[in-house]
């Protein structure tokens, strides 16, 4: 009795916890929601409109300096945007947040339907319908022997041309083009394979620039580099200890015709060692043929041309003696803008600012231009100045921007200098003597992990997309039954998935086979002739392959 | 027959998914790279790694990792290797002329290096992307009383690649007495933080 009690009040208990909104209920609801098929679409959408602001705003990591500019521009609003992660869209908390969203509800919707697809290729075919006139394709005719013959005989023809059987109380279902799923099977396991792949990259693979003039040498560390994008999991210690010198860089460019001034050719001369002390070998870097150190790929991106300028100041002492890096403003002359710094000069701290021309003319209006991208006249023009660089106290500066608020300018009227010729400063300030020029070469290095699992994925993908699209799935149906005296075939199909399109003809053919078969008169070897015989198609090749074939030639 | 709208929703879900998943791709390759990488822009600038955050860190006797075998030549020419200052606490400041808070904190060490003159205490500097004339011009300006190795290709850097690398300019290591790497500071140095760091690496009961 009290056990009875029990139960009831249990039950009672219990009935309340049908689906009714628990956290249950709410957590099932949110995560079918989040892994279906608009919320990845709104979710992608999302992800498209939060990278705007990466656009429209400076970036930390791309560009350091249009932050810093930005500070002084819009100091009020500057602290905000920064506070919003702002400078660093990329690898923001939001941004984040949407892009796990978006590949969690991938994966969330991609898992399930792999199982479910791997379910569905291994289902046998269903029962044959009852009614065949509903499908889309039926057909039926008067055989000539009893029923249950006439089914042998037919499943005998189903078997050769290699469909799945199912057999039962006077039906026969028969079905084929499993490889439609199997591809589906392999777009959709390749699809998160890519997700993977990109995951990987992201988390443990980086990018960086290096601008390396002709003669240097720099190592793969995060110090040498000037432009470095490290993956979230990415330290110091992870990068790859290459070291590389470029002994000598070349250009050669078209000299006549309306290509004229375009580059022929670059050629960077490295030589590079793999790691710390290990043994230099050589290499010939060209655009497109990057060099692979230790799975790091190195480009060549960029070029153009670093005077070298020596600076005598006012104490006699050679404070300044190297090659200053010049950035290309223009490609058809390949002028260069260019700053120089000199804060040990004394008895006051220098910078210059100026233009390498590499072939120098002077236009009509007096101003000056280079013609050609080849040092074919090399002349620099520079305005200097005197003062205090700010370089010690401490604040990072660019090395291409040269910040004169708290300098004058040198009462130097600028003209072209050529290779070997000085500009006297006034006042005791000193001498600059513009000694030559080197080349420098701008490479890239890239290293993703992801890269070859992304591109087999991808393949995959495109393997496993073309292969669902064009491998049907088909179903035939055979019912045999006695009519009077006479036995009826009925014969049916159904595809579910006739992208490709053809199946009609297919079903027809087959239709034909089946009556010449089975309606011809009732010879005793053919009537018996169920067991496998050798199969009229070539064994080489899947059955799909040669239904893949069949439906082509149609 | 009941399958048939299933049949219909596996025909549109594969071409949907791929364009989500390229569009996503595209965008999260593109996002990347945002224009750092054009033909004639090869830098940003030059202060992407030259912060001036002050970073320290304190490694206890028992966790320290060997420094490597570091050879090469000075400034004004002479050979040093830093396993012929076991024995003595080395200090080893990677810098660069151009470098600002390298100018900001050279005073802080020229006179460190002179409060620790009379201790069993070296300071070394390892001159990076720079040139002599420049280096030398730096060293005067600036009285540094100690020696400088000529680094211009990063290679001690590198060396220290598998321990503690120095992952800004200005870093300064220090190596206690049996050669391993006791402390780190990634940035300019203060004269407080560091002169405290020193005579914790001089304390060791190593």
């Amino acid at each position: 009795m009290t056990a009875d009690v029990a139960d009831v009040a249990q039950a009672a208990a219990a009935s309340p916890e049908k689906p009714r909104f628990g956290p249950v209920a709410w957590l099932r609801w949110g995560w079918r929601q989040l892994t279906s098929m608009r919320t990845a679409l709104v979710l992608l959408f999302l992800l498209a409109l939060a990278s705007i602001p990466g656009s429209v705003l400076p970036q930390e990591g791309i560009d350091p300096a249009a932050v810093t500019q930005y500070y002084t521009a819009h100091p009020a609003l500057a602290p905000i945007v920064a506070r919003l992660s702002g400078f660093d869209v990329f690898g923001s908390p939001w941004f984040a947040a949407i892009y796990l969203l978006l590949f969690t509800s991938l994966a969330g919707c991609v898992l399930p339907r792999a199982f479910r697809l791997a379910k569905s290729s291994r289902q046998p075919p269903p029962k044959a319908p009852r009614h065949f006139h509903r499908l889309p394709q039926a057909t039926s005719f008067a055989a000539a022997r009893p029923a249950e013959e006439t089914l042998e005989s037919a499943a005998g023809l189903l078997r050769r041309r290699r469909f799945r059987l199912r057999t039962g109380d006077g039906w026969i279902s028969a079905e084929k083009g499993y490889l439609h799923e199997v591809g589906n099977l392999l777009f959709h396991i390749a699809l998160l394979g890519l997700l993977g792949s990109v995951a990987l990259g992201g988390l443990f693979g980086y990018k960086a620039n290096k601008l390396l003039v002709a003669g240097n040498s720099f190592a793969n560390t995060p110090t040498a580099l000037d432009v470095f994008h490290p993956g979230r999991l990415v330290t110091a210690t992870d990068l790859q200890p290459f070291s590389i010198t470029m002994t000598n860089f070349s250009a050669s460019y078209i000299t006549t015709g309306t290509q004229r001034g375009e580059p022929s050719s670059f050629n960077a001369e490295l030589r590079y060692t793999a790691q710390y002390g290990g043994p230099a070998r050589k290499y010939d870097l060209q655009v497109n043929h990057p060099l692979n150190v230790d799975g790091v790929q190195v480009f060549l991106i960029g070029h153009g041309y670093a005077p070298v300028f020596k600076v005598t100041d006012g104490a006699g002492q050679v404070v300044f003696n190297q090659p200053v890096p010049f950035i290309p403003v223009d490609t058809t002359g390949l002028t260069s803008d260019g700053v120089i710094k000199v804060p040990d000069a004394s008895p006051q701290e220098l910078g210059f600012s100026g233009q390498f021309l590499p072939t120098a003319y002077e236009t009509i209006t007096g101003t000056v231009a280079s013609a050609f991208p080849a040092a074919e006249l090399p002349r620099v023009i520079l305005v200097g100045y005197a003062g205090n660089l700010g370089l010690n106290s401490g604040q990072p500066q660019s090395i291409y921007s040269l910040d004169t608020a708290q300098m004058h300018q040198i009462d130097v009227a600028p003209k072209l200098l050529a290779p070997g010729q000085s500009m006297v400063l006034p006042h005791g300030l000193g001498k600059l003597t513009f000694t030559g020029y080197r080349q420098w070469a701008s490479l890239a290095i890239t290293y993703d992990p992801g890269q070859m699992p992304a591109l087999i994925s991808a393949l995959a993908a495109l393997g496993g997309l073309i292969m669902s699209f064009l491998v049907r799935r088909r179903r035939i149906f055979v019912r045999a039954g006695s009519d009077g005296g006479g036995t009826i075939v009925e014969l049916a199909g159904l595809t579910r998935s006739d992208a490709a399109g053809g199946f009609e003809a297919e079903f027809a053919e087959l239709a034909v086979e089946f009556e010449r078969e089975l309606s011809g008169p009732a010879g005793p070897d053919l009537a018996r002739g169920d067991d496998p015989p050798a199969p009229t198609a070539p064994q080489a090749g899947s059955a799909d392959e040669v239904a893949l074939a069949q439906s082509k030639g149609e | 027959m009941t399958r048939m709208p299933r049949v219909a929703r596996t025909a549109w879900v594969a071409p949907v998914l791929t364009a989500v998943f390229v569009g996503a791709w595209t965008l999260a390759v593109t996002a990347c790279d945002s224009g750092a990488i054009g033909a004639n822009t090869p830098v940003s600038s030059g202060v992407s790694f030259v912060g001036s955050t002050y970073n320290s860190e304190f490694f206890a006797p028992g966790s320290r990792s060997l420094a490597p075998a570091v050879t090469g030549t000075t400034l004004t020419g002479k050979p040093f290797s830093l396993t012929a200052e076991r024995g003595n606490v080395v200090v080893l400041n990677f810098w660069g002329s151009w470098c600002a808070p390298c100018r900001g904190e050279a005073p802080v060490l020229a006179a460190l290096s002179r409060r620790f003159q009379d201790k069993p205490v070296r300071f070394v500097g390892d001159n990076v992307l720079d040139y002599p004339a420049s280096a030398d011009a730096f060293e005067r300006t600036f009285n540094v009383g100690y020696p400088s190795l000529n680094d211009p290709g990063e290679h001690v850097a590198l060396a220290f690649h598998d321990t503690v690398p120095p992952s800004a300019i200005p870093s300064t290591i220090i190596i206690d007495r049996t050669g391993h790497i006791a402390a780190r500071v990634v940035g300019a140095v203060s004269y407080d933080g560091l002169e405290a760091l020193i005579v914790a690496v001089l304390d060791d009961k190593s």
